[in-house]
């Protein structure tokens, strides 16, 4: 066995963590259903990686993630922070108190109410014993995609997916409002202060504990606010703790977060805020991928999909699917002594793939991540290098045109269709891509290929955000199919993908401006920033030596002696 | 109006307003949580948003789960939050103090009086109060054998503020003996050294206190037994796990053969590390029928804990040595081979707490063992009784019958959360009162004697050393004291003036007494054992008229931003 536990930190995180539980919900649920694609019975993808096995006190068994989520208190919506399957129907009559024999009083906030398609989980769940179909569904699946297209407020409000008592995590008592916690010192006490810290990390040694071989760490983390400092502090603690379990960390910003600062000390504290977190992260994780362009609705990704910048249910689902992408090959069946797998290839675990990405050849632990969603068919009117150039960044602030010989990358295609529409096998998958990189203008210095046969499962409450080009199966089509603007998730079932993570200069600028914005403002003699930083509890000494560290990084990238840093 | 030519939107509160809102919101705090005081007050049960229910008495709990939003409410509440972090209790007291000190204030100033003349008056009375306390506390001397009777009577009026008597007074003894077992001739009281766990299991009556330890954990291997008497106790912080080797290494092998010959490699060292562990076993338990229970801070593998079961080559040699007398043995004992078995194995735990690491050493002896070199049968501990409790998916492990504990567990146990965590309150508390008893040396006269006491000494004493208006000022003050009583009163039912008057008739004729809450007459609290913290009382009359002081000398408040009026 080979454990991966996910730890989400962060409003953007968890709406991103809420989508990739959902695909895996949908490819659990795929697998055992027997009216399914034949494609999804095998998919040589070992769940347990993720999901742990457990039952309640009342002997029923459970089937959850392996999470630890933290967020504010009151962000999770119409669900309860003990998760829906462990509770034990807590009685409200104050008859019920046996500790205290005094009076009772009663503060009822507001309930939030269960959207429609929350309903409908609950109501599928409480039929399900009886399993009647009597008469037509009292959910409409229009109305279910409609209403979430438009009304999600909370991360819980489509996620279909039952939690462990210990995954979620309320951070209470912080005395700011939401908007206010948007920086890295306001977060920083956070962790240390009131017991936060050592209850979130019992509950991640709760998880770690039942791993027979913990493989490694999935950290997701919204780096736009407070939950960085909240995040720092954790990542320590893990490396502290669990000093040989490789952490990757994807550090997330919602495109709604990147809005112009209002005045000059508000930009420097962004600025600021930037530098201290990811310098902060890299020096506490194995890999860290930076993901969130400001606006992917104007990216290459609006051929295929119709994204709404503002709409965190709607942009987080790329990333998610993106994500879930990347980790297939850590779940991946290894390979039997002899026979290739005819579902799966490239398996490998999450030590090998991080040193991989982040040790081979030189020292660069930033990677970024590139992804085509759906996949451009691997043959037909496409010529095949095309396939290469249809992956577009995730990652903001590259050099996009920046050639790099040293290159390393690890490819990940499932459910790749031909142009006709057939579903490739592996092996032609394996071949037309080595194909397409040898034919690639610019070739890495390594890559690596994993490759299932299984697409993603598109679940009901996926985002309605797919150009109406794209058919039912994911295949791009040369004229659209509909006249409505986007498809749902009623319209196209499942997508080929196909997902990058790429270690390579292209990174550089997004370094080059951290370590710049800290030199500038607050390094240098008399920058205006040292004040700030004080206040978060930053000495000079430390902030160079997190200047030192970020200009080792950049030079192990760029070899050519630096003549000036600051060059924003 | 300067700021309006700055900022057009900035909202400014003049003088008074900004006052006014000052003091409502300190009232509307102290009306929030004044029902929560004394041990007739309220319980409250919160009702979230999700429908999940909290029930707290703990002033404390209920600031950090009210979500504030008001500034001047999230200062007076971050100072309550203060006093419970530094002296572990009187938040509520504080909240409520702060808010009759506002409400004493708005009747001056209503009257005309500058606030600058009332603070005044604040600060001549705190002093001379903190110079009454000295004169007012009781001295416990503590020496080697601290006094029970002391201890227990104000861990119990802690206790009962939170629980049902008869529960406090079974919880007191706990509390006290927990406290007096880690506690060093010396040392600081490390309350950390006092394991809280909770099962959700029978009742809050079956709370007990281990002498020993209980671990949330058990072991990991079918074989490995359940119970074990007279057991060796290894604490080590030793990565029993097969582990990648390090960054770098092992990465570029040539082929398969290379690459099986270092996993193999690899495990073996690990065989190794665990076949050290072996040899110490066999070394001290041969000869006897004593076991062994290794608990391990890193994780330990299925193949390393099979090892550990059938702990290595000792069953061989043993198995071949009573082959022959095997016959004996079937006369005389059938189950021999069971206990045979048991004799041999290791029981072993992984990723234990840190904290717990330490804990260990406290109570089972021994020393924390970080590398297998240092194996020495000096390294072990010692426990009576070890033994694993399951309930559902949640495991115990039970370290009990140790040789002079320093630390010990209590064990909470109740039939849902809501019990549970009234009691993990409520012993928080309760060991708070007791460490703080033991470090003051001294205890205050509960049921609102002191209050009474030291109001009377400001009016008769001290108003007539204090020369003109500021007067006034310590004549709010003292009569701002009164709200300790007065709430107990109101709270109990009782005519609140009635039981004042009684009270301070009783003090003019030189009797201490305090409130009687059953009755509403004077009691002496020596008699029926109501005792207040020293620290505690002297933080809340330091810290109250600090923050009182601060809020009335503000006469403009400017908020560039959202609406500030909005309710809370």
């Amino acid at each position: 066995m080979k454990e991966i536990v996910t730890i989400q930190v962060g409003g953007f995180a968890n709406f991103i963590g809420s989508h990739f539980w959902n695909f895996q919900d949908d490819l659990l649920g795929l697998a055992e259903d027997s009216q399914a694609d034949p494609v999804y019975r095998n998919q040589s993808l070992n769940m347990d990686v993720l999901y742990r096995a457990g039952e309640t006190q009342q002997g029923a068994s459970t089937y959850t993630p392996r999470l630890v989520s933290i967020d504010f208190q009151g962000s999770l919506g119409s669900l309860s922070s003990r998760g829906s399957l462990y509770n034990s129907a807590p009685s409200s009559d104050p008859l019920h108190i046996s500790t205290w024999s005094g009076n009772v009083s009663r503060q009822v906030s507001e309930p939030h109410k269960k959207n429609l398609f929350l309903q409908s989980l609950y109501e599928e769940e409480l039929e399900k014993p009886t399993s009647s179909v009597d008469g037509p569904h009292k959910f409409k699946d229009e109305d279910l995609v409609e209403c979430l297209q438009s009304g999600v407020q909370f991360w819980t409000d489509f996620s279909k997916v039952h939690f462990h008592l210990q995954s979620l995590y309320e951070v209470s008592g912080l005395y700011v409002d939401p908007e206010d916690f948007n920086n890295y010192g306001i977060g920083k006490s956070v962790f240390s202060g009131g017991l936060h810290g050592e209850e979130i990390t019992e509950r991640l040694r709760f998880f770690v504990e039942e791993c027979d071989c913990i493989q490694g760490i999935q950290f997701i983390v919204d780096d736009s606010g407070g939950f960085t400092g909240v995040a720092s502090d954790f990542l320590e603690n893990i490396a502290d703790e669990y000093s040989n379990t490789p952490v990757l960390l994807y550090s997330a910003r919602s495109p709604g977060s990147c809005t112009r600062p209002i005045n000059r000390n508000d930009s420097i504290l962004r600025s600021l805020h930037d530098a201290i977190s990811f310098s902060k992260f890299s020096s506490y994780c194995n890999l860290i991928v930076p993901i969130g362009s400001p606006s992917i609705s104007k990216s290459k990704a609006t051929t295929t999909l119709n994204i709404n910048d503002e709409n965190l249910f709607h942009c987080s689902g790329v990333y998610a699917a993106a994500l879930h992408s990347t980790t297939l090959p850590l779940r991946m069946e290894p390979p039997g002594p002899a026979v290739e797998s005819q579902y799966v290839t490239g398996a490998l675990d999450f030590n090998r793939f991080v040193t991989m990405l982040a040790c081979q050849g030189r020292q660069n632990i930033v990677a970024t991540l590139d992804v085509a969603m759906p996949a451009p068919p691997l043959t037909g009117n496409l010529d095949q290098h095309s396939f290469l150039e249809r992956l577009y960044s995730l990652t903001p602030e590259l050099n996009e045109d920046a050639e790099d010989s040293q290159a390393v990358e690890s490819m990940t295609v499932h459910g790749a269709l031909h142009a006709g529409g057939n579903r490739a096998s592996i092996l032609e998958v394996k071949d037309s891509i080595s194909s397409a990189y040898k034919s690639a203008t610019t070739r890495p210095l390594f890559s690596h290929l994993s490759a299932a046969l299984c697409p993603l499962p598109i679940p009901l409450p996926f985002p309605s955000m797919f150009r109406n080009h794209v058919s039912q199966s994911g295949l791009l089509l040369d004229k659209p199919i509909s006249r409505s603007q986007s498809r749902s998730s009623l319209d196209v079932h499942s997508i080929p993908m196909a997902a990058r993570l790429r270690s390579s200069n292209a990174v550089l600028p997004y370094i080059e401006k951290r370590l710049g914005n800290l030199r500038k403002l607050g390094i240098q003699r008399g920058s205006p920033g040292t004040g700030l930083l004080r206040s978060w509890g930053l000495e000079k000494e430390e902030v160079e030596d997190m200047g030192e560290v970020l200009s080792k990084m950049v030079q192990a990238l760029n070899p050519r002696p630096e003549e000036s840093s600051d060059s924003d | 109006m300067s700021l309006r030519v700055l900022n057009p939107n900035a909202e400014v509160l003049n003088k008074s307003a900004a006052l006014h809102m000052n003091i409502n919101a300190a009232k509307g705090l102290h009306d929030v949580l004044k029902t929560n005081l004394g041990p007739k007050g309220t319980i409250k049960m919160l009702v979230g948003g999700a429908g999940d229910i909290k029930l707290t008495k703990d002033g404390n709990t209920l600031l950090k789960e009210m979500q504030i939003q008001n500034p001047t409410a999230i200062m007076i509440a971050r100072t309550a939050v203060a006093q419970d972090d530094t002296s572990g209790d009187g938040t509520t007291s504080t909240v409520i103090f702060i808010g009759e000190l506002m409400r004493q204030a708005e009747r001056y100033i209503d009257e005309g009086m500058h606030p600058r003349v009332l603070v005044d008056g604040f600060e001549i009375a705190k002093r001379a109060t903190l110079q009454f306390i000295e004169t007012f506390k009781t001295q416990v001397v503590m020496g080697d054998e601290p006094d029970h009777e002391f201890l227990k009577m104000v861990a119990r009026t802690a206790l009962r503020t939170k629980l049902y008597e008869a529960l406090a007074d079974q919880l007191t003894e706990i509390v006290v003996n927990a406290v007096l077992c880690i506690r060093k001739p010396e040392e600081p009281i490390d309350l950390f050294m006092v394991e809280i766990m909770h099962m959700r299991h029978k009742f809050d009556v079956d709370t007990r206190l281990v002498e020993g330890l209980v671990l949330d954990h058990g072991s990991r291997h079918p074989d490995m037994k359940r119970r074990a008497e007279n057991c060796y106790i290894l604490t080590c912080n030793v990565s029993l796990e097969y582990e990648k080797s390090e960054i770098n290494a092992g990465f570029f092998y040539s082929n398969a053969e290379q690459r099986e010959a270092m996993v193999a490699a690899e495990r073996r060292q690990v065989d190794e590390r665990v076949k050290r562990i072996i040899e110490l076993k066999n070394k001290v338990c041969a000869g006897n029928e004593n076991n062994f229970v290794v608990i391990n801070q890193k994780g330990i593998d299925p193949p390393s804990l099979d090892l550990l079961a059938r702990a290595g080559p000792l069953v061989v040699v043993i198995v071949i040595m009573l082959v022959a007398i095997v016959y004996l043995i079937l006369i005389l004992e059938v189950d021999i081979s069971n206990n045979l078995n048991q004799y041999l194995e290791i029981i072993a735990l992984r990723r234990a707490k840190r904290r717990n690491m330490e804990r260990l050493i406290l109570a089972c002896g021994g020393e924390a063992v970080n590398s297998v070199d240092d194996l020495t049968p000096d390294c072990l501990g010692w426990a009576g009784l070890v033994h694993e409790h399951v309930l559902g998916e949640e495991k115990y492990t039970f370290v009990e019958n140790v040789k002079n504990p320093f630390s010990c567990t209590i064990l909470i146990k109740g039939p849902n959360d809501h019990t549970i965590a009234q009691i993990k309150d409520a012993v928080r508390d309760g060991l708070r009162s007791v460490k703080n008893t033991i470090e003051d040396e001294a205890l205050i006269l509960g049921a609102g004697a002191f209050e009474i006491a030291a109001r009377r000494h400001l009016v008769s004493e001290v108003k007539k050393t204090v020369q003109g208006r500021a007067q006034l000022g310590v004549e709010a003050f003292a009569d701002a004291l009164l709200v300790i009583p007065k709430t107990l009163a109101e709270n109990s039912g009782l005519d609140t003036q009635d039981a004042i008057i009684a009270l301070t008739g009783e003090h003019d004729n030189g009797n201490v007494v305090g409130l009687n809450l059953q009755t509403g007459e004077p009691i002496d609290p020596h008699m029926v054992g109501i005792y207040d913290n020293y620290t505690v009382k002297r933080q809340i009359i330091n810290s109250g008229p600090v923050i009182a002081s601060q809020l009335l000398l503000v006469d403009e408040v400017i908020r560039a931003g959202r609406n500030m009026r909005k309710p809370s």
